[in-house]
């Protein structure tokens, strides 16, 4: 309780973290901030010709059913990724100054969820460009898919971040696991049906497969799907802070 | 009741450090030495407790590595102590690392955003101080140019001034102000006695002993991580310096033999100066002085043949080589004297008014006009210490007659004499 009140008092130090961070991306190159549009679409190009016309997938509008699913994955492995890295980012910022630790992660994650955003503005663009169309009802539900994968990230991005400061292997490890993490959650294909028991077992495929109801079926996702999606969240978050806060007490020895 | 509140609270506070000989942080390696990862434990902390009143300033002093700054880290929660308990009771404030995540593109404005966010202020705390911290750091012309363009005196000036308009309850402070030019040095000085009359608890490790006298109302020496003695500043930084004077000793003794020093010697070596020590005028044998005390220095000859009309003579120099005194029989005017045998020489120096620095001594045996039969340079040396601020080569001894218009706070002269 105290901690969640601390980290409200340092809301400034998050913001500008975050501010500081997404100016910072971009800085000094042509294009700017205009890279955060770029970047998807172009991903969303390559998969596109790779599956729809070079595999022969057989899915409807492969380019959308890929893309709305595409953008939440890259918004969750980049969340664990740089996130795992982050408090190490910052190590000099943690041995000298105190500030409750959490910071860090959080607004890693929340600049990453940010770009997230900011993609959306792509995805929607291609929806209404090809002329798909919304489910209002539906749409109204994605702010909460969005808060669900996001306290999901977190609290991974807390573990990780933590966890390697002490094992610093981690943060390598970790971008193999995000890769193999991708192809264990129904993104570029669909799942086949003798499998699919396994891939229930990852938080992740009810995230995405909540986007995909939303965006490309048009459709209200299943209650059950997102509550299951939304109390792993939370676990994990609980999970992460208390990981967390037992072993940021000697990060400033270990950094 | 506001003055009786504790505003720090440190309870039997023990810290270690594991300083491995060689740590491996990858798999690999912790697989590899899993039960020989070898370290070493060192105890910094042994056991600290005090209070700390609100409003209260107090020092910490210390020689290096005796924990003072562990304890600042413990106290600004960078750490967390192996067991007892710290209680703060307020919003703390570092002066311990200045320009936290600064941005060298962002501007001056925008990184005085950064850094007081840093502190824990919100946007609105921070707007209402943004004409204060801008007008402390005199930057107002520059306050839009990125941060990159400052000199590093504009940025430590930019940099302190978030951290003193914080309003913390608490500050603490590390090894402060060098911050700027002396003029700013002042101001800040100025600033951080007005802050502890708003009535802000400080904590200040420092070695610059006077600054502490001038700000604190306690002194608390920590010695090998416990704390040895604590008090009035005057009181404990005395007992201090007396304790780091002896110390010193010891180890300049070992390098005090003659052989070490780098002595030049010439003349015709008649006679030979076989050895220098120095003494305290109680009799105690010492390398270290302070300031005022009087020295008194032993000289062992040897002759090898008898030298007529001769002269002792000493010259003692400060660290950049200036010449401070020299003297010598003849120019004292002591009368003709012969030497034929080993004998022992002693030099008496009242009072030396020399201010703290390392003092290089050479003592001579000539004769006649100046014909030198052991001059030897740079065989000796001395060091001074003194807890006074005042600077230059010697203590010209002074008094400060203000007019009757000056409230009589101003004593401060009585204590140097």
């Amino acid at each position: 309780m105290s901690t969640i009140k601390e980290l409200y008092a340092y809301r400034q130090m998050i913001i500008s973290l975050v501010k500081k961070d997404l100016r910072g991306r971009y800085k000094g190159s042509v294009l700017g901030f205009m890279w955060t549009f770029i970047n998807p679409l172009f991903q969303l190009i390559v998969y596109t010709i790779v599956f729809e016309h070079i595999l022969d997938a057989t899915v409807d509008k492969y380019y959308l059913y890929l893309f709305v699913a595409l953008i939440p994955w890259i918004f969750f492995s980049s969340a664990i990724t740089t996130g795992a890295a982050s408090v190490l980012a910052q190590k000099e910022l943690v041995k000298k100054i105190y500030f409750p630790r959490m910071v860090i992660p959080i607004s890693y994650v929340t600049s990453c969820f940010v770009n997230m955003l900011l993609s959306f503005i792509v995805v929607f663009a291609v929806i209404i460009v090809t002329g798909t169309g919304f489910n209002f009802l539906a749409l109204l539900t994605l702010p909460v898919i969005m808060i669900v994968e996001y306290i999901f990230a977190l609290g991974m991005s807390l573990l990780t971040s933590a966890v390697t400061v002490y094992f610093r292997d981690l943060e390598h490890i970790l971008s193999i696991v995000a890769m193999a993490w991708m192809y264990m959650t129904p993104i570029v294909y669909t799942v086949p049906p003798q499998y699919e028991k396994y891939f229930r077992l990852n938080p992740m495929t009810h995230i995405i497969e909540c986007y995909r109801t939303v965006l490309y079926n048009k459709q209200v996702p299943d209650l059950s799907t997102l509550l299951l999606a939304a109390g792993l969240g939370v676990f994990f978050l609980i999970f992460g802070a208390m990981v967390f806060n037992k072993l940021q007490r000697h990060f400033a020895e270990e950094l | 009741m506001a003055g009786n509140e504790i505003a720090i609270e440190v309870k039997d506070v023990t810290k270690s450090f594991k300083v491995y000989l060689d740590k491996g942080s990858q798999l690999k390696e912790r697989l590899l030495s899993f039960k020989r990862n070898r370290y070493e434990e060192r105890r910094v902390l042994r056991g600290i407790s005090f209070k700390v009143n609100k409003g209260e300033a107090i020092g910490l002093i210390g020689r290096n590595g005796c924990g003072k700054s562990t304890t600042l880290k413990l106290l600004t929660r960078i750490m967390y102590p192996d067991s007892g308990t710290i209680k703060l009771n307020g919003r703390v404030s570092s002066l311990i690392e200045l320009g936290a995540g600064f941005h060298p593109d962002m501007s001056g404005r925008e990184n005085i955003y950064t850094n007081a966010s840093i502190f824990g202020l919100t946007k609105k705390e921070i707007d209402a101080r943004l004409n204060d911290i801008i007008e402390f750091s005199e930057l107002e012309r520059y306050i839009d140019n990125p941060v990159r363009t400052y000199s590093s005196g504009m940025y430590m000036r930019l940099a302190f001034s978030v951290a003193i308009n914080v309003d913390a309850d608490i500050l603490l402070i590390d090894e402060i102000l060098a911050v700027g030019d002396a003029n700013f040095q002042a101001k800040c000085f100025a600033k951080l006695k007005e802050i502890k009359k708003q009535g802000t608890t400080i904590v200040i490790v420092s070695h610059a002993l006077s600054q502490i006298e001038q700000i604190c109302d306690r002194s608390i020496w920590i010695y090998d991580g416990l704390i040895r003695s604590e008090g009035a500043p005057k009181d404990v930084d005395l007992e201090y310096l007396d304790f780091m004077s002896l110390e010193m000793q010891k180890t300049m003794n070992t390098g005090n033999s003659m052989g070490e020093c780098e002595t030049e010697r010439h003349g015709n070596g008649n006679a030979r100066i076989e050895k220098v020590s120095s003494f305290s005028s109680e009799g105690e044998e010492q390398t270290v002085f302070r300031t005022g005390e009087s020295i008194v220095f032993k000289i062992d000859y040897s002759v090898r043949e008898k030298v007529e009309d001769a002269v002792f003579g000493l010259g003692v120099f400060n660290s950049n080589g200036v010449s401070c005194y020299g003297t010598n029989t003849r120019i004292d005017r002591f009368g003709i004297y012969d030497i034929s045998k080993d004998g022992t020489t002693e030099i008496v120096l009242e009072n030396v008014p020399l201010l703290p620095d390392v003092y290089t001594l050479d003592f001579t045996i000539e004769c006649g006009d100046g014909i030198p039969v052991d001059y030897c340079r740079h065989i000796y040396k001395i060091e001074i210490l003194s807890s006074v601020g005042d600077v230059g080569v010697a203590r010209i001894k002074h008094s400060f007659l203000l007019d009757d218009n000056v409230d009589n706070k101003a004593k401060a002269t009585e204590r140097i004499k």
